[in-house]
C-alpha cells in the first residue's frame, strides 16, 4: 500500500467567470495570486502547486492549513476524483474517500435501500453489503425505522445511517475530510470508537481537520498546506507546533 | 488505442448494479406515490397516438389500419431515441454530486440514462403490442429482425448520448441546441407521414439518418424488412459514432470532474 505524488498540480477551472476584463481585475489582486487564464480563455485557480511526497503503510497523516489551502482538493486527488492537471500520482490499495457524509442518499428509499445505494457508490460489492447489513443496522440503533423511507428521518438519524455505512467499508487507504460530530452525546462516543477502529484497520489514513487536538491524537505525521503548496511535512508534533506558532503570529 | 475510455466502459458495465439502481430510483422519484406511476406516460402516449391517428389519418386521407400502427410505433421509438439523447446531455451535469465525491467510472452515468429510458420504453411498448394485436402486421416473418434492429438502434442512441453528455458538461448551451434540433428533426422524419407522401422530395427521408434508425425497429414490427441500405447506414453510424464517442471520451474523460 502506498501513495506517491510527483510534481502534482491541479488547476480548477471557473467557467462562471470567463473573459479577459475579469482577468485584468483579478490580476490586480496581488502578485502572488493563484488565478490565471488557461489557453481557452477560461479562468483557472491553481489549487495544488507542484506537490511531491509519498506515503507508506502505517502513515497516519493529518492535513492542516488555513481555509482554501488545498486540503480538500488534495484529498480528491488522492481519491482519484481529480486527475492531476500535470504531474503523476501512483496509488496501490483500495482507497475509500469519506468526504461528504450525505453522499448518495435517496429520500424515498428505505434506510436499508440507502445502505445498499451508498455501499455501491463507495465501491462495495453486493455480497459485501449483504454481509454487513446487520452489523450496520445494529450500529445505527434505528431499529424498525430502517424499513421506513429516508424522508421520515431526522437529521441526526440520517447522519447515523450515513456514518454507519461509510465506516463499514474495508479500506486500505482511508481519506477523511473534517470528521463530523454525529448525533447525540451517547452516539458520539460510539462513533469515535468506530472511527478509531476503522482507522486502525486501514493501512494509510489521511485526515483533514482544523482541530489540532484531533490531529495530534489520531496521526503520526502532519502535512501543512499553504496556498496549494507543502509548507512542511513531518512528525506530527513538530509540524503542528510550527503551524500553531505561525497561526498565533499572523 | 482507447485504453482509458475502454477501461472506463468495461468498469461501468461491471457496475451494472449501481446504474440500474440509480436509474430505477430516478423513475420512482418522478412518480412517487402515484398509483399508475410510469404508466401515465403510456396513457398519455396512447392518447397522443389515438388523436394524431384520427386527425392526421383523415388529413392525409390514409387507411387507418395501416397509418395508425405506422405512426404509433414510430412515435414510441422516436420518444425512446430523443429522451435518451436529451437526457444524456444532463447525464454528467446532474450526477455532479456523485462525480465529485467518489471515483466511480464515468460512463455508468450514461448507462444510467439509457437504462432509465429503456424502462420507460418498456412501459410504452404496451401501445406497440396493442397496435400489433388490433391491426396486425403485414408480414409476421420479419418479426425476428426486431431484435438485432433494436440492439443497433440502442447502440446508436448511446453513442449520440455519450457525445452529447460529454460536450454538454463543458458547453452548457448544447442541451438547448440539441433539444431544438431534435424538435426540428421530428418534422422531417417519417413519423406523422410516410415516405411515399413526399412525392418528388423523398430524398428528405433517404438522407435522414433518423429515418433509417426508425426503419430499423419499426420495419420488422410492421412487416417491412429494413433495406440493405438501412442496415448499412445504421451499422456504419454505430461504428463511426462509437469511434467518435470513444475518441472524445479518451481525450476528455479526465476533465469531467472539473467540468461538472
Amino acid at each position: 500500500m502506498s501513495i506517491i505524488l510527483q510534481n502534482v498540480s491541479v488547476d480548477l477551472p471557473v467557467f462562471e467567470m470567463s473573459g479577459r476584463s475579469l482577468k485584468k481585475k483579478l490580476a490586480g489582486l496581488g502578485r502572488r495570486n493563484r488565478i490565471a487564464e488557461d489557453n481557452d480563455g477560461v479562468v483557472v485557480v491553481r489549487a495544488l502547486d507542484d506537490l511531491s511526497f509519498s506515503l507508506q503503510e502505517g502513515d497516519r497523516v493529518g492535513l492542516i492549513g488555513r481555509n482554501g489551502a488545498g486540503k480538500s482538493t488534495l484529498l480528491r486527488v488522492l481519491a482519484g476524483i481529480y486527475p492531476p492537471t500535470s504531474g503523476k500520482i501512483y496509488t496501490s490499495g483500495r482507497i475509500v474517500p469519506l468526504l461528504d457524509i450525505s453522499l448518495g442518499m435517496d429520500e424515498l428509499s428505505t434506510g436499508r435501500q440507502n445502505v445498499r445505494l451508498r455501499g455501491l457508490l463507495l465501491g462495495m460489492s453486493d455480497a459485501e453489503i449483504r454481509h454487513k447489513m446487520e452489523e450496520i443496522a445494529t450500529f445505527t440503533e434505528l431499529g424498525d425505522h430502517l424499513d421506513l423511507p429516508l424522508r421520515t428521518y431526522s437529521s441526526g438519524m440520517r447522519l447515523r445511517l450515513a456514518f454507519a455505512v461509510s465506516t463499514a467499508v474495508d479500506a486500505d487507504i482511508l481519506l477523511l475530510d473534517e470528521v463530523i460530530g454525529v448525533g447525540d452525546t451517547s452516539f458520539m462516543k460510539k462513533a469515535e470508537e468506530r472511527m478509531l477502529n476503522l482507522q486502525n484497520r486501514a493501512k494509510i489514513v489521511v485526515l483533514a481537520s482544523h482541530s489540532d487536538e484531533v490531529i495530534r491524537k489520531m496521526c503520526n505525521k502532519a502535512l501543512w498546506m499553504d496556498r496549494g503548496r507543502i509548507q512542511a511535512f513531518g512528525a506530527v508534533d513538530l509540524v503542528t507546533t510550527e503551524y500553531v506558532a505561525e497561526q498565533l503570529l499572523a | 488505442m482507447f485504453s482509458t475510455a475502454l477501461q472506463d466502459l468495461s468498469a461501468s458495465i461491471a457496475a451494472w448494479r449501481l446504474w440500474s439502481l440509480l436509474g430505477w430510483l430516478e423513475i420512482r422519484q418522478r412518480y412517487a406515490r402515484s398509483t399508475l406511476g410510469p404508466f401515465w406516460l403510456t396513457i398519455s402516449m396512447g392518447v397522443i397516438v389515438g388523436s394524431i391517428g384520427v386527425v392526421y389519418g383523415t388529413l392525409f386521407n390514409q387507411n387507418i389500419a395501416i397509418y395508425l400502427p405506422m405512426m404509433g410505433i414510430g412515435l414510441v421509438f422516436w420518444s425512446l431515441l430523443t429522451s435518451i439523447i436529451n437526457e444524456s446531455c444532463m447525464a454528467y451535469i446532474n450526477s455532479a454530486g456523485y462525480i465529485r465525491q467518489t471515483a466511480t467510472p464515468k460512463l455508468l452515468f450514461m448507462l444510467q440514462v439509457g437504462w432509465r429510458n429503456f424502462l420507460i420504453f418498456i412501459h410504452n411498448f404496451v401501445i406497440v403490442l396493442l397496435l400489433l394485436v388490433v391491426f396486425g402486421s403485414e408480414d409476421w416473418t420479419t418479426l425476428p429482425l426486431f431484435i438485432p434492429g433494436l440492439l443497433l438502434f440502442i447502440l446508436n442512441a448511446l453513442w449520440i448520448g455519450q457525445v452529447a453528455g460529454l460536450v454538454s458538461a463543458r458547453f452548457r448551451d448544447l442541451p438547448q441546441i440539441i433539444s431544438a434540433m431534435l424538435q426540428m428533426a421530428f418534422y422531417v422524419t417519417p413519423i406523422l407521414f410516410q415516405r411515399s407522401m413526399l412525392h418528388q422530395h423523398q430524398w428528405i427521408v433517404d438522407y435522414n439518418p433518423f429515418a433509417h434508425l426508425l426503419d430499423l425497429v419499426r420495419g420488422p414490427l410492421t412487416g417491412n424488412a429494413p433495406s440493405l441500405l438501412t442496415w448499412g447506414v445504421t451499422g456504419a453510424m454505430a461504428v463511426l459514432g462509437w469511434w467518435l464517442a470513444l475518441m472524445l471520451t479518451e481525450r476528455y474523460l479526465k476533465r469531467i470532474p472539473y467540468w461538472v
